[in-house]
């Protein structure tokens, strides 16, 4: 019977939770930026509220049974003071501006922080945030005192895999004056993380570098040609601006005219980070390489491209060659995301 | 029961040890908020201290200081780790963390199981003397008990509210035992205390003032609510039989020895008040408050005639017939402070007028409460002054108003004959005493010398130094003797007159001329003898030793002697010498007059009248209505007064005439369709107007000018003023040139 009642009382409360949120987010919709009124604050008593309630009550008969009026007014004014203290902590609470931003990226096992500044017209007390999604683990920040101005909160929030996590929403919540109620507000920034793969370190000469098919194979990839190496290509005439180091100095002698040397890039050797020549089975250890990879030749500042699918032709999976810090994090994305 | 599941609940918890580990990792009471929490505690228990017993008293008084010496080792700890990393804040932090862990240790260091037998054996205690004290002082011990001990495991944020509420709790139940307005206002700080305590917890970076000025103005702004609520919440009869405390009684007894009324005379506690209203006070001589009358004398003491119980109770009614009598009634209103006795008080002969129940008139001409008074309680009553008690004597009675131990003060016995011989008439022979008592150096003190056996012959013959009892009981005892029936009364004489409390309505008619606040010190005792067509007359005897104490009151002498016997700086002759400080006295008594009358004694019968005399007839789904409808209003009103107080505080604008002007001016052309838009500057929307209503054009173009000279020159004063008058001038000569085009256009 038990068991049947809990089973039962199970499906009703998924529904509720889901009516819940289908509920938030038609009130509190994502946005960047959030000012607490009354529409997104949510009052409710703590248990110590409860607790409080049952002990006016307590007051009171105590009051009633002895007919005694100061025993009874002592009853009366504690329970206005539920009343008022409620008031008050809504008013601590409104009026407070929360703003952060949605996307947060890095490594797993390493900790993100999610920055919520709060702009605050006088002063509140006692501001606590946390992620409302339990399973983050994401421990609860207190900020005892909110000044006038300008301050922030700090969100940690360690992943463990690699991927794209939605975090939801974020609870700030508040039990100034008294700890009697629980003005809470459930803000949705878009938070989301996107997390890469951890960098596992690739011992030297375990791994090629597959350059073009004709190339030689080399020791190691360190010893790749970097970005505006020193192949010859061609004189150009000089243009303002350019630098003078370059400037072909035996043509400018010989009064040829005024040319300057360029260099060809590594372009015919273009790199490729394979997944498949990673050197494990296990895919998760693989894209471990290659996250290590991307940051090692970014470091090195050499352009390189990903390719995630064996066949080259298939745009949406592989990233063309290139390089910098723009060119890294699309990479870890695209590895994050696989 | 609450409290035994609290306990267990303490019990249980000391033994299972953490409980929620989140929230005592989240725990952290600032040093200053321990010390807070730890005075609470203190005051609170001193609150009751009186009704406790003094083992239980040591016990609490042993916790409590030995939580104080963990406290203080702690932050000794504390500040000692302290000084190794000062300065930056993260490091301050970081001690925070610190001193927390240590506090943590050294709570624990009372270990649970040791915390848990102490607990038990106190409640064993308890038990064992629940017997004697009584259910509720056993309660009040309990709960005592329980707020120290809790104070040993303050390891989470529960604990924490355990102890507030235990607090609060006895704050409460202190309010059984006193009700005065004192005693409720130093509850009413504690009270403050204690939720600033809880406050401080939650915003510790602000000052204790400041946290303490919000908790005021948090019970100022539940003030009201509050007394709505005491004002129309219904109420309601006791839901179950509560014990009652087995306080000492206070004022006088049913016996009553020769120097006992002595002793009475040193509290300076209040007995009772009164309040004529608008009628005259009775003069001081004519005061006499009676209380008791005691006929049974057993040669050492005077005892009360236990009542036969066949008297039915049609007869008791009608005592004092007031329809018979042509005297002038005089009515007034008795306020009674608790005595934990049944007897109350009345200007004899009296008839209780108003609410009779639980009030009966006896036979004595003594009136009686049914219950015993344990808070203050009042009620009406009529009395006929100059009226004659008792016309009539049944040989019963008469039997007993003159019998005495035979041979128990010889002397006294031998002086009745020889008055009884020479003075024939019952008056005569009375007043023939009283001359002996004024005559003879017979002197009236405070510390009368110890007779033996309650010896009347020693006092009477040998001391002659006595307080009331001793003249009148052997004022009594020769009435007897000589074979008048005589008996003694004892209640209290006079009264304090406080006019502090007079009111004077705006009619300039005079509503209330003041109240008589009667002290303990105020006790007498006088007696009476029945004389044939007479009826019991009164005989103080007093009077005849020291007619100021029946005149006026207490002369200086008494006074001092009670200030001696007391050794209070703040003893009562004191306070009559220091004009200053007896204005005040009387001010607060006046206060707390009207705090025994309006809200101790505000009765559901007072509660109903009050609403009739408001809203018209009750009618219960009026008085539902009421309810709603007030409390409803309150708490809006409430809201409103929280919304405007925490409104966002935008500077207004103040703007001068002259920009009222030219905004009306812009107004008006927008009502005509033609509209500024705000980045237009004045000079192009005066070239706009020129272009669009060429007949506007001369009066706004100047306008706009004048605007402009005031708005960007800078002018002195007085040609500012100067403008600003031309731009009036203007501006009704664009509104008429408005006019005239209108009506062109029409």
């Amino acid at each position: 019977m038990a068991i049947t009642s809990f089973s039962l009382v199970k499906p009703l409360r998924r529904f509720l939770d889901e009516n819940f949120e289908r509920w938030l987010a038609h009130r509190l919709p994502s946005r960047r930026e959030h000012q607490l009124n009354s529409r997104n604050i949510m009052i409710y008593p703590t248990r110590f509220g409860l607790t409080y309630v049952g002990f006016v009550v307590l007051v009171f008969l105590l009051g009633t049974n002895y007919q005694n009026n100061i025993i009874l007014l002592f009853s009366y004014l504690l329970a206005s003071l539920f009343i008022s203290v409620m008031l008050h902590s809504f008013y601590n609470f409104s009026q407070l501006r929360f703003y952060s931003r949605a996307k947060q990226q890095g490594y797993a096992d390493a900790t993100l922080y999610y920055a919520i500044k709060i702009t605050a017209k006088k002063t509140h007390y006692d501001i606590n945030a946390h992620f409302s999604d339990v399973s983050l683990n994401s421990p609860i920040v207190n900020m005892g005192q909110c000044k006038q101005g300008t301050q922030e909160l700090i969100l940690a929030y360690k992943p463990s895999k690699r991927g794209q996590y939605k975090l939801g929403r974020v609870t700030v919540f508040s039990e100034y004056s008294l700890g009697l109620f629980k003005s809470k507000a459930m803000l949705d920034f878009g938070h989301y993380a996107i997390i890469y793969p951890k960098a596992k370190s690739l011992i030297a000469g375990q791994y090629q570098l597959s350059g073009q098919v004709d190339e030689p194979n080399r020791e190691s990839y360190q010893t790749m040609n970097s970005v505006g190496s020193d192949d010859f290509l061609e004189l150009k005439s000089f243009v303002r601006g350019e630098s003078k180091a370059r400037t072909a100095w035996k043509q400018l002698a010989k009064g040829q005219g005024h040319y300057s040397k360029h260099y060809q890039t590594s372009q015919g050797q273009l790199t490729w980070l394979k997944l498949s020549d990673m050197p494990s089975n296990d895919l998760e250890i693989q894209l471990a390489y290659l996250s290590f990879l991307i940051g090692e030749l970014t470091a090195a500042k050499q352009s390189f491209g990903l390719a995630l699918s064996s066949d080259m032709a298939n745009k949406s999976m592989n990233i063309p060659p290139n390089s910098g810090f723009e060119h890294q994090q699309a990479c870890l994305t695209a590895l994050a995301l696989y | 029961m609450m409290l035994f599941k609290k306990k267990k609940k303490q019990l249980s918890k000391g033994t299972s040890g953490n409980v929620n580990s989140k929230t005592r990792s989240n725990f952290y009471l600032s040093r200053q908020n321990t010390w807070l929490l730890w005075l609470c505690q203190c005051l609170n228990i001193a609150v009751v201290a009186m009704e406790l017993s003094t083992w239980m008293l040591t016990i609490i008084a042993l916790s409590l200081a030995w939580q104080a010496l963990l406290l203080q080792q702690n932050s000794d700890r504390a500040t000692t780790s302290r000084g190794k990393h000062p300065g930056t804040v993260q490091s301050n932090l970081a001690n925070k963390r610190h001193s927390h862990g240590l506090s943590k240790q050294l709570t624990t260091n009372v270990s649970p199981v040791v915390l848990g037998i102490f607990a038990l054996l106190g409640c064993v205690a308890i038990a064992l003397t629940a017997k004697q004290v009584g259910i509720l002082l056993s309660m009040v011990h309990l709960l005592c008990f329980s707020y120290a001990l809790k104070g040993f495991e303050l390891r989470t944020r529960r604990d924490f509210y355990q102890l507030l509420l235990l607090g609060l709790f006895i704050l409460a139940s202190a309010l059984i035992f006193r009700q005065d307005l004192a005693f409720s206002l130093i509850i009413f700080s504690l009270l403050i205390l204690n939720l600033t305590v809880l406050l401080q917890f939650f915003s510790s970076e602000k000052a204790f003032a400041t946290n303490l000025k919000v908790v005021v103005v948090l019970l100022g702004q539940s003030a009201l609510l509050a007394m709505v609520l005491f004002l129309v919440f219904p109420r309601l009869s006791p839901f179950w039989q509560v014990p009652f405390a087995k306080s000492a009684e206070t004022g006088l007894s049913d016996t009553v020895k020769p120097g006992d009324i002595a002793n009475l005379t040193r509290s300076t506690k209040l007995a009772f008040r009164a309040d004529f209203g608008t009628q005259k006070v009775p003069d001081y001589a004519q005061l006499y408050w009676r209380a008791i009358v005691l006929e049974n004398y057993d040669g050492r003491q005077w005892r009360r005639q236990n009542k036969v119980t066949t008297n039915n109770t049609a007869a008791r009614s009608i005592i004092f017939d007031a329809s018979n009598t042509e005297v002038l009634p005089l009515t007034y209103q008795v306020f009674v402070e608790a005595s934990f006795q049944k007897y109350l008080f009345a200007l004899a002969p009296a008839v209780v007028t108003g609410n009779t129940s639980g009030i009966t008139a006896q036979t004595d001409y003594t009136i009686q409460s049914s219950t015993i008074i344990s808070q203050a309680k009042s009620y009406r009553l009529t009395s006929y002054l100059t009226a004659p008690l008792a016309l009539e004597l049944s040989p019963q009675s008469r039997q007993i108003n003159l019998s005495y131990p035979q041979g128990s003060n010889p002397r006294l016995e031998q002086l009745a004959l020889q008055l009884q011989h020479n003075y024939v008439d019952v008056q005569a022979r009375a007043q023939a005493v009283l001359t002996l008592i004024n005559q003879q150096n017979y002197s009236y003190t405070l510390q009368p010398p110890l007779l033996i056996n309650n010896s009347l012959d020693q006092f009477f013959f040998d001391s002659q130094a006595g307080f009331c009892v001793h003249y009148a009981s052997a004022f009594t005892f020769l009435m007897r003797a000589s074979g008048i029936p005589a008996r003694l009364v004892t209640g209290y004489l006079g009264g304090e007159y406080n006019g502090v409390t007079a009111e004077v309505n705006s009619a300039g008619k005079i509503v209330n001329k003041g109240h008589l606040s009667i002290y303990q010190y105020d006790a007498h005792a006088w007696s009476e003898i029945w004389v044939a067509g007479k009826g019991w007359l009164r005989i103080d005897p007093t009077g005849a030793v020291d007619p100021q104490r029946v005149n006026i009151g207490w002369s200086n002498q008494l006074l001092q002697e009670q200030a001696e016997l007391n050794n209070s700086f703040f003893s009562l002759y004191r306070m009559k010498n220091i004009t200053w400080l007896n204005t005040l006295r009387l001010q607060f008594d006046a206060l707390d007059y009207q705090w025994t009358r309006w809200v101790i004694g505000f009765t559901s019968q007072q509660q109903y009248d009050l609403l009739k005399h408001w809203f018209g007839k009750m009618v219960p789904w009026k008085l539902a209505l009421i309810i709603a409808v007030t409390l409803v209003l309150s708490m809006l009103m409430l809201m409103l007064l929280l919304h405007w107080l925490n409104r966002p505080k935008v500077k207004k604008q103040t703007f001068a005439q002259w920009q009222i002007i030219y905004h009306k001016a812009i107004d008006r052309l927008a009502k005509q369709g033609i509209e500024k838009p705000l980045a237009m500057t004045v000079n192009d929307f005066a070239k706009k107007i020129r272009q669009q209503c060429p007949e506007l054009a001369i009066v706004f173009t100047r306008l706009s000018a004048s605007y402009n000279r005031l708005c960007y020159q800078t002018l002195s004063i007085s040609e500012q003023e100067k403008q600003a008058v031309t731009m009036q001038q203007q501006y009704h000569h664009f509104i008429q040139v408005l006019k005239n085009s209108d009506k062109k256009h029409l």
